[in-house]
């Protein structure tokens, strides 16, 4: 037997919903443009006494150019940041509230059911909502870089303005620390982005070449339906209980 | 080398020190036999006439011969010169007059080295360490002007000149510096750009000074309390106590522990976070792959079973 096959009305169905508008689509160019430069501007300075790390920072016009393109991208990413961040106060505030990003218990339920899935111990995925636990970690991963590389980033692109606000308790540690962050936090976002989003969003058999979602901001209902089944069944009640009643 | 073969390379080697336009006369006598002769009392007549020294005859800061077939010049040595000449026995065994001559010509620099941290060394402690003009600056046979890119002691080799000393174990401990600081300095934010090739940051000669150089704890060094604020600040403006606290050589260890605990943490929660990522990513590869053989088998099935029921 085949498993079965719900059998949709697909006329009553849209053919793709929208899943990210044009602001977000906006803040996720900036944000890949700008971090892929800071990436590679900074990436010699983690390991200077490589041969290759001169050579590299040579092409980008020698240190204090590539210094330079790291600052303006550095702080074009953070400016990006604030316009997510009061869009989504603007969003709030019009009440179009949406908490979907947020990490729920469902996310570790899904997470132990999806591991027991990939091991053959279940034969059921979990039914993800809009966002899976892997696009949440992807999207709190980013947040909590920009703040601390963000954070750090700017105290070392403007040394002077930042000994003003630092607290004298702090100065024998600080600018350790600062240095710390930014660099060791900035090699787990390159690497982390590497593993985790290009697989996700890049290699997996399911989007390759890529999630198109990113330009067209779409999602096609059959897509959304095999990989987001919560968000569908709450989108669209009728198709989904039509279903079960087959 | 014997015979007219050498001979000829003797005339060789005098044509092209004339033609070379810059040795002149008493020089030139000295280096037909010091130009040929092998060991430590060669001189590159070439290399000599290029350096900043190249005009002035070797009796200039040659003074005086000890112990040599020569006969002393018949110059007058000048008191100071003299005097210091005796400070310096320990740091040139065979000419510390030569060494002393430097301050015939540069009497201003000798005065601030004398009373920098090497100096005092020299001149107060008697000691045979303590940078002199030779130790940084080499061989003034052949010291070359600064732009040449190849001095000693410009910006792209003064770190190597300096760390000859100041990584020395054994110099290190007798003086009580760290042998590392030039490590920490290249891990420093400032030494991580110099070895990029950044050309606007300081090397060690621009905070610790050069011919006056002053140990740290002297009140009169550039870094000390509060004349480090004004040191700074000739590069960041708005400098103040908080903020030139960022650089002090200083290795990372256990006793300041806020950035030692936070790198440790960093690079646990790095190879965690990859660890954990690699090992999703890979079974969620496993478990599509098995998808995708499971699903081909259904399917054949199905063909299998409609060929049947066709039949």
């Amino acid at each position: 037997m085949s498993p079965e096959k719900p059998q949709l009305q697909v006329s009553e169905l849209p053919k793709e919903i929208e899943r990210f508008n044009i602001h977000y689509r906006i803040q996720h160019v900036i944000l890949f443009t700008t971090f892929i430069l800071v990436a590679l501007t900074g990436w010699a300075l983690k390991y200077p006494e490589v041969e290759y790390s001169s050579r590299w920072i040579r092409i980008w016009g020698g240190p204090e150019t590539a210094g330079l393109i790291h600052r303006i991208a550095g702080i074009t990413m953070l400016l990006d940041f604030l316009y997510h961040l009061i869009y989504l106060a603007y969003r709030f505030y019009k009440g179009e509230r949406s908490f979907d990003i947020l990490p729920t218990p469902k996310d570790l339920k899904d997470f132990y059911q999806n591991i027991k899935y990939f091991l053959g111990v279940s034969r059921e995925k979990p039914k993800f909502g809009r966002f899976t636990y892997s696009q949440k970690f992807d999207y709190w991963a980013v947040f909590w870089g920009i703040l601390i590389i963000g954070s750090s980033g700017l105290a070392l692109a403007f040394p002077t303005k930042a000994a003003l606000l630092i607290p004298s308790w702090a100065t024998n540690w600080a600018w350790e620390l600062f240095s710390i962050m930014h660099s060791d936090e900035a090699l787990l976002a390159i690497v982390f982005i590497f593993f985790w989003h290009f697989y996700n969003e890049h290699l997996k058999p399911d989007v390759f070449p890529m999630s198109w979602v990113w330009i067209t901001g779409k999602i096609s209902t059959k897509d959304l339906k095999e990989r987001h089944p919560a968000e569908f069944e709450r989108l669209f009640p009728d198709a989904s209980i039509k279903k079960k009643e087959e | 080398m014997k015979g007219p073969f050498s001979f000829i390379i003797l005339i060789v080697l005098i044509v092209i020190l004339f033609l070379s336009g810059q040795v002149y006369g008493e020089s030139l006598s000295c280096l037909i036999c010091h130009g040929t002769s092998e060991g430590k009392i060669f001189i590159d007549g070439e290399k000599f006439a290029k350096s900043v020294h190249g005009t002035l005859d070797c009796t200039s800061c040659h003074l005086k011969y000890i112990d040599t077939p020569h006969r002393s010049a018949d110059k007058e040595i000048d008191k100071a010169t003299l005097d210091m000449s005796s400070s310096l026995k320990l740091k040139s065994k065979t000419d510390p007059v030569a060494l002393s001559a430097c301050n015939q010509c540069h009497p201003d620099v000798f005065e601030k080295v004398k009373g920098s941290v090497h100096g005092q060394n020299i001149f107060i402690k008697k000691k045979s360490d303590g940078a002199f003009c030779t130790d940084c600056h080499r061989s003034p046979h052949y010291i070359l002007p600064g732009k040449s890119g190849q001095s000693p002691v410009d910006f792209g080799h003064v770190m190597e000149t300096c760390g000859g000393c100041h990584e020395k174990e054994s110099i290190s401990k007798d003086y009580g510096f760290s042998p590392k600081v030039l490590e920490r300095y290249k891990e420093s934010f400032h030494g991580k750009k110099y070895i990029l090739g950044h050309k606007r940051v300081p090397v060690c000669t621009t905070c610790h000074g050069s011919h006056a150089v002053k140990s740290s704890k002297d009140t009169q060094a550039m870094l000390f309390g509060k004349n480090r604020i004004k040191l700074c600040g000739s590069c960041h403006s708005g400098a103040n106590t908080k903020f030139v606290s960022a650089i002090t050589h200083k290795p990372m260890g256990r006793d300041n522990p806020i950035p030692y605990y936070a790198e440790k943490g960093l690079i646990i929660l790095t190879i965690s976070v990859i660890a954990g990522c690699v090992l999703h990513v890979l079974l969620e590869a496993y478990s599509i792959i098995r998808d995708y053989i499971r699903k081909g088998r259904i399917e054949e099935d199905e063909s299998r079973e409609a060929s049947v029921t066709g039949e």
